[in-house]
């Protein structure tokens, strides 16, 4: 009974103390795929991801209401650092839907605009960027003016001499931002301004983190996986280790309550539980403090330790085929260094296309279909069913001019119409692409979208083209995954091999774009395009990493390119701007910001790349 | 010529003497740059300006030699020659401006080599006629580099004829000016569209396939001298034309808003 009432009153308690508008409120859902566009175009470095971000305490004097309900002690409020730009997950500030849509479209504008390195406190930065807005885009100036003039309002007036001084210089800098006013000086914080950055937004803990080189890419992964599964962003604080041996985590248990997310270093065997109890505690803190002790979780080391049992693993075809590689070292290529494994994926039952992906596939084969080259008339021909008129004309006028001229092909014929174009495409199915991105799933399910989709769309059109899989486990063991032979057609049996792809081992990418090459090379096609999906730097379990992949792997790019190939390389990784353009040129890559429009990207390059 | 009849050019730098230094030196110029930044625009005005007739051929992917050299007609029973635009251009001296040269067939500009060093002859293989280009004769050719097409690049030999020009969207100041004096906008109107336009070119290869160009700032400002809600002008002039994706125009009109929101 007790514990209903309790219930029943701390529900209706916080509903009346809330301020909030949930009628009205929008969440970043929402607008998120207008939102990397809208920031980008306000001058947001488009190397940044939008995330949500959590509340954090403000410290400003609450309502008495608030105080009773135990609740508005903290806010959302939006800030950028140097990976992301985080944004409330949802506002409902104001009771109009439209001002707290417009609320967002102005803290990326703001964002967009704050310069860290602007001197100056938080009021005078967020006013200084506010003022920059306001001068360059006066159609904002607009919304602005309409949620400055809402937001005045709700704000509430402190009694006391100084926090009300405080109170009035906001007020006055959110009306007037294009005048400097300084901030008086006050015990209390001030109340939060949500058409403000964060007064004092985490400093980037990740950053700071010193780290062992040798597992940094491990743990780039581990933590990717952890952003993108809660995409969101806990304030971080780097600690330094407490040099107390053992730390005693309750010294008074009444206190205990109160400090329980101060770092306290305890002695205890590094677990490793699943993540979940983590996750709801996190959300519970302030403050999470990262620190990095000298142990190792096993997940972290670079074994190779699930080979599979054969009965288990992909289905080789045939023995394997012995391909050299490059020693940038040595500066020569090693005769025989790498082995191909050619296999077919198992369990590989055929398949319909997955009905998600169906009306994509049906705008994808319209428009493609647009591409395939019709069976046109060729003028000109030495042989053919009709006469060229036009040429013939020609021919005789010439003649008839007395200029004496060869008989030239006077014919038209009809010949297969065919752009003559072969395309491989070649997919990087690496352990890597197990990571998560968010709501649409792993990456292996982007790749695996990716090439049904491509796969629909250049049957479409016509051309020529096979897809390939690919990863490894040392030299010895190239694993080379048929999807798609060229001469195969593309049928219920190939989606049933690509929906079986797992992601698995390492990336040896220049073995396998050697091997394409010769794929490729025998296709009897006038232009033939090596087309490769990756999703990062080319690695391996051996010496196949830096250096020694990247050089490979431009080696096999060249050679390519020396036979006549067209190699292309679509990646989804950020930093690849840092080594694609040494290994396939400048104008022979391109990076999808946003991994879940692969499948478009990848299709509309295509058609721009040869259409 | 007066000074009136010269198409508007505002020169973002020294490109108008590079062209007449080439012009008197009698190589010939290519010009590489962005869809709608003022390549034409500013061939035309060099012609003008130079007082040279100008011969303006678009390349398309089906244009033959004979189509730039000429062919026989028949007129009245009779056979006669007819000079096509690149033969104009030699026999008057003047200038020939091929637009979006990569688009025509590779072995179209072969054609062009003789012409392009030092021999400057164009031989007419079907009249057996052999034209010496007179010294006012330039060739100008120009091509859009941002196209990521693997089928479509100029031929390294055909390249290393020419001085090469490479052009941009002008820098604000500039394409203010140009907004003002071509859309008959007022210079304030003009800086919201080009600002508007610097924010659309930041999303040139993430976002859209190309920023907004000078070219769509203009149609925009037109559009608002002819009494067209200025929002509304933004949106047919500069959403619509950049992108097909909804998700995509919706985050363009909300661009547009904050120059032009009320």
């Amino acid at each position: 009974m007790e514990d209903w009432v309790g219930g029943w009153w701390d529900r209706l308690i916080r509903r009346a103390a809330y301020r909030g508008h949930p009628q009205a409120a929008v969440a970043l859902a929402d607008i998120e795929r207008q939102a990397p566009v809208f920031f980008r175009a306000m001058g947001g470095d488009p190397a940044l991801t939008v995330r949500s971000t959590v509340g954090a305490a403000h410290g400003a004097r609450r309502r008495l209401l608030e105080r009773v309900a135990g609740i508005g002690e903290r806010v959302e409020l939006g800030w950028r650092d140097a990976q992301s730009l985080y944004l409330p997950e949802r506002i409902d500030l104001y009771p109009d839907a439209a001002l707290n849509r417009e609320l967002y479209f102005w803290l990326m504008a703001l964002a967009a605009r704050d310069d860290a390195h602007h001197g100056g406190d938080w009021f005078a930065r967020n006013r200084a960027a506010t003022a920059a807005c306001l001068r360059q885009m006066p159609g904002l100036a607009a919304v602005y003016a309409r949620l400055a003039a809402a937001l005045l309002p709700l704000r509430d007036l402190p009694r006391r001499a100084d926090e009300r001084a405080q109170e009035l210089a906001i007020r006055a800098a959110l009306q007037q931002p294009h005048q400097a006013i300084a901030l008086p000086p006050c015990a209390q914080p001030p109340q939060p301004v949500p058409l403000w950055l964060h007064p004092s937004p985490p400093g980037g803990g990740q950053a700071h983190c010193a780290r062992r080189d040798g597992d940094a890419a491990a743990e780039d992964e581990a933590s990717q996986r952890r952003d993108s599964k809660a995409r969101r962003r806990y304030r971080a604080r780097d600690g330094e280790t407490d040099e107390r041996k053992n730390g005693m985590l309750m010294v008074f248990r009444a206190e205990s309550l109160f400090t329980w997310d101060e770092y306290v270093r305890v002695n205890r065997h590094t677990d490793e539980d699943d993540d979940s109890d983590d996750g709801a505690a996190a959300e519970d803190m302030q403050t999470l403090t990262v620190q990095r002790d000298t142990r190792r979780r096993a997940s972290r080391l670079k074994f190779d330790l699930d080979l599979p049992a054969a009965a288990y693993d992909d289905t080789p075809l045939g023995p394997g085929i012995l391909l050299p590689e490059w020693d940038y070292k040595r500066q020569r290529l090693v005769a025989d260094h790498a082995r191909i494994q050619p296999m077919l994926p198992r369990d590989a039952a055929p398949a319909a296309l997955p009905e998600r992906l169906l009306p994509m596939a049906r705008r994808l084969r319209r428009q493609f279909q647009a591409l395939a080259p019709e069976r046109t008339r060729k003028q000109g021909e030495a042989s053919g069913p009709d006469i060229d008129l036009d040429r013939l004309v020609r021919f005789l006028a010439e003649r008839a001019s007395g200029a004496a001229v060869a008989e030239p092909p006077l014919y038209q014929a009809w010949p297969p119409g065919g752009r003559s174009l072969a395309c491989l495409l070649l997919a990087d199915i690496s352990l890597s692409t197990e990571s998560w991105l968010g709501d649409a799933g792993q990456v292996i399910q982007v790749i695996r979208d990716s090439l049904l989709l491509f796969a629909e769309a250049l049957t479409a059109c016509g051309d020529a083209f096979g897809l390939y899989g690919f990863s490894s486990i040392r030299r010895e063991e190239v694993r080379y995954l048929l999807l798609k032979d060229f001469a195969e057609r593309y049928d219920d049996a190939c989606r049933g091999r690509i929906l079986a792809l797992r992601p698995g081992y390492y990336t040896r990418l220049g073995a396998a774009i050697r091997h394409s090459s010769r794929i490729l090379l025998e296709q009897a096609a006038q232009r033939r395009v090596l087309l490769i999906l990756s999703d990062g730097k080319p690695n391996d379990l051996d010496h196949y990493e830096g250096r020694y992949g990247v050089e490979d792997t431009r080696q096999a790019v060249l050679e390519a390119r020396r036979a006549g190939l067209i190699p292309f390389c679509v990646t989804i990784d950020r930093q690849a701007g840092d080594y694609l353009p040494h290994l396939f040129g400048r104008h022979g890559y391109t990076v999808a910001h946003d991994a879940r429009r692969l499948p478009q990207v990848l299709t509309r390059l295509y058609a721009g790349l040869t259409g | 010529m007066a000074a009136t009849d010269i198409p508007f050019y505002q020169p973002a730098g020294d490109e108008c003497e590079v062209f007449a230094h080439a012009w008197r030196q009698q190589l010939p110029v290519l010009i590489k740059g962005p869809t709608g930044c003022g390549k034409t625009r500013f061939v035309a005005h060099m012609a003008a300006q130079l007082g040279l007739p100008l011969f303006t051929v678009s390349c398309h992917d089906d244009l033959s030699a004979a189509d730039l050299v000429g062919r026989h007609l028949i007129a009245g029973g009779d056979t006669r020659w007819c000079d096509g635009p690149l033969t104009q251009a030699v026999r008057a001296g003047g200038l020939c401006y091929l637009d979006e040269v990569v688009e025509a067939r590779k072995d179209t500009t072969v054609v062009l080599h003789p012409l392009t060093d030092d021999r400057r002859m164009l031989p007419i293989e079907r009249t057996g006629e052999v034209l010496q280009a007179p010294p006012g004769f330039m060739l100008v050719v120009s091509y859009n580099p941002g196209y990521q097409h693997v089928l479509k690049t100029l031929k390294p030999s055909t390249r290393q004829r020419f001085v090469a020009l490479s052009f941009d969207f002008p820098r604000p100041e500039v394409e203010c000016e140009v907004v003002r004096h071509e859309g008959g906008v007022d210079a304030e109107l003009a800086w919201r569209l080009v600002r508007l336009g610097g924010q659309l070119r930041q999303l040139g290869g993430h976002d859209l396939d190309e920023g907004a160009s000078t070219r769509l700032l203009v149609y925009a400002a037109r559009l608002m001298a002819s009494g067209m809600p200025a929002r509304r002008a933004c949106e047919v002039a500069l959403a619509e034309p950049l992108s097909d994706e909804p998700d995509t125009l919706a985050a363009l009109r909300a661009v547009i808003d904050t120059q032009f929101g009320s």
